[in-house]
């Protein structure tokens, strides 16, 4: 299997640790272009999509691996072994901060920190948990993305749509970040939603940075308080940011953050 | 009025479609009343409200995890279906286009919104239809695989029982085979006791002996001839220009000596050699009168006939007695078939028609039975004449 090909794995930047980016559900790779350029002088850094989003390869789409995390997982050891160099970091979004951490307790001791952005070990409420949603959301969700389907797969491109002050962008390119076959969409969805990680996170040991918006829908600030709670050697640090995606909304926040964070792991700066 | 004086705040209200200005976080900064009337709301009291809490909790984080990405990432999004909820708590489907504008004061999101309620319905019947396809594909898929699965396991049993009856016909042969030895043995030491001085019962016993070494030994005949039909070649014969009649009274002759307790009566039609091999025809002979005996009513003659008509040498035995039953009759040539338990002297281990049919087949003809309470049970074994031709003698 050729993981480059399967992950569309890109390598840049140089130091002597590694950053690998991990994206979260919904869109791919290019949500860290907003990020990346602050750490390619400093570390090496390898960005990926993982199977059945972005340019991944779908025809390593196996419907039984990746139905649980522990698949994606699998493969984020697999990038790590093929491509990373000195310690590795990785900077997980959303659900990948899950996947970071089951891949940590899958092989230990190749991972030496994770930077967690809007992570949540589980998103259904349960009698002493909050994580902000209940099933029947999940459930809606679904259905909006089945109701999508027509517009949103892979196979109907939607129109062209000239974004203002901006290059115009090709047909293939509209909407084409968060474009997935829709029943890899549903399952991934579902996997990512109705998981529960917090036996496997509990008492985790490596290194975190958990980065947590204000407001964010998908992963409340109980939910980060809860994951400092019971990782021992975390460190919260909540960002001013509306939504799930501080990286791509707040960047230079954090981006400061995860300077101060990265400082034992950076190369020299050149400017 | 001329187009001239268009008035474009009535055109922003009044557009055809919804229009909305919001914050990068979504927070409203102004909706025109197309917009606001379609979900139950005055534009004022929309001031200020996030958009995305607009939306059905599904809704919610699609825009959380799709679009409000891509409006960042591309400046736009087209054709983004989404759930409202009306102030009356009803669900309104909306087909979003947005815009993401920089301005001096910062970057906004320009939003508009097509009522597309219908056309949804029209969808989601789309979007049924495909399920139910696919939900129909599954289940055949599924049944054509059980099938291969049911068929894959089927010629495996097959395969399995064909090598066990292959194995256990061998063994038979093997076991009959060597325990001819051992029993000419015992006969011949039997025969040797006979010959001295007996007292009436160790001549009783030394003739017990003697006749059940016999039947034994036909036992053993009758097995190594259904393993050679069943596991060799086949049961061989070595015919020759016979005269019918004379080995077939020849035949019955003996068999008057093995049962002296039934009546066996001969017939002759027609006159002429056939080209038989006797000695297998006379085991036939024997088999079938030993059935008679058997399962028959002694109290009536057996009868056997040989006959020469143009074109086929036809030796039956018949007797009175119980009919054979129907479904009996079917398999009644198949090895291990058996009639009524006779609970006295069950002759051989069920090999006896099946080897009768073996035989008369080796000489490219056949046996059939006819059986019926007047009429009695009547075996016939028919050889054609013109045999030589058909079936090569062996070398």
């Amino acid at each position: 299997m050729d993981l480059q090909h399967r992950n569309n794995v890109n390598v840049m930047g140089d130091g002597p640790a590694t950053l690998i980016f991990s994206h979260g559900f919904g869109c791919d790779q290019t949500m860290w272009g907003y990020l990346v350029n602050d750490f390619t002088p400093r570390f090496k850094v390898v960005l990926y999509d993982l199977v059945g989003a972005g340019q991944s390869n779908l025809e390593a789409y196996d419907r039984d691996k990746y139905n649980a995390l522990g698949g994606y997982a699998q493969d984020l050891v697999e990038i790590i072994d093929q491509f990373a160099s000195g310690p590795v970091i990785l900077v997980g979004h959303s659900v990948s901060a899950m996947i970071g951490a089951l891949a940590d307790r899958q092989s230990p001791g190749k991972i030496a920190a994770h930077v967690m952005i809007g992570p949540s070990p589980c998103y259904i409420d349960s009698d002493d948990y909050s994580g902000g949603f209940k099933l029947e959301d999940i459930h809606s969700l679904l259905d909006t993305l089945d109701s999508n389907y027509l517009g949103w797969s892979s196979t109907m491109a939607p129109v062209i749509m000239g974004a203002p002050g901006q290059p115009a962008l090709g047909e293939e390119l509209t909407n084409s970040f968060c474009r997935t076959e829709p029943e890899i969409a549903k399952q991934f969805a579902r996997v990512t939603f109705m998981s529960d990680n917090r036996q496997d996170i509990a008492g985790l040991t490596t290194p975190t940075l958990i980065l947590q918006s204000t407001d964010d829908l998908i992963a409340p600030l109980a939910v980060g308080e809860y994951l400092h709670a019971v990782l021992p050697n975390s460190t919260l640090c909540v960002v001013d940011n509306v939504g799930h995606c501080p990286h791509m909304s707040a960047p230079s926040a954090c981006c400061e953050a995860m300077d101060r964070f990265l400082s034992p792991w950076e190369g020299a700066h050149v400017d | 009025m001329s187009t001239d004086q268009l008035d474009l705040q009535a055109l922003f209200e009044q557009a055809p479609c919804g229009l909305v200005v919001t914050k990068e976080d979504g927070t409203i900064l102004r909706s025109n009343q197309t917009f606001s009337s379609w979900i139950g709301f005055d534009s004022q009291a929309l001031i200020g409200r996030r958009f995305q809490d607009l939306l059905t909790m599904g809704g919610r984080i699609f825009h959380q995890t799709h679009w409000a990405p891509l409006m960042r990432m591309q400046g736009s999004v087209a054709e983004v279906k989404l759930d409202l909820i009306h102030q009356d708590k009803r669900i309104v489907t909306m087909l979003l286009n947005g815009v993401r504008r920089e301005y001096t004061d910062g970057a906004f999101n320009e939003l508009a919104l097509f009522g597309t309620t219908d056309r949804d319905k029209y969808e989601r019947e789309l979007l049924n239809a495909r399920k139910i396809a696919e939900d129909l594909l599954r289940e055949k898929t599924a049944a054509e695989t059980a099938l291969q699965q049911a068929q894959a396991e089927l010629s495996l049993a097959y395969e399995k029982s064909q090598r066990r009856a292959l194995f256990a016909e061998q063994m038979v042969a093997i076991v009959s085979h060597d325990l001819k030895n051992p029993l000419t043995a015992i006969k011949m030491a039997s025969d040797i006791l006979a010959r001295g001085e007996r007292t009436a019962k160790e001549s009783k016993l030394l003739g017990h002996i003697g006749q059940s070494a016999d039947r034994a030994e036909r036992m053993i005949a009758d097995l190594l001839d259904f393993a050679l039909a069943r596991v060799g070649s086949g049961i061989a014969i070595s015919p020759s220009a016979q005269d019918l009649h004379a080995f077939v009274r020849q035949s019955v002759d003996e068999l008057r000596v093995a049962f002296p307790n039934a009546t066996l009566l001969h017939q002759t039609f027609g006159a002429g050699s056939a080209f038989l091999d006797a000695d297998r025809v006379q085991q036939i002979i024997g088999n079938l009168v030993a059935n008679s005996v058997a399962y028959g009513d002694l109290k009536q003659p057996i009868t056997i006939t040989s006959r020469m008509e143009t074109d086929q040498a036809v030796v039956s035995v018949h007797n009175h007695g119980p009919v054979i039953p129907e479904s009996l009759i079917a398999v009644l040539f198949e090895p291990m078939t058996r009639g009524a338990e006779t609970a006295s002297d069950v002759r051989s281990v069920g090999l006896g028609l099946f080897i009768v049919r073996e035989i008369a087949q080796a000489h490219g003809g056949d046996v059939s039975v006819s059986s019926s309470a007047e009429g009695g049970t009547l075996f016939s074994v028919s050889f054609p004449l013109n045999i030589a031709s058909d079936v090569s003698p062996p070398h």
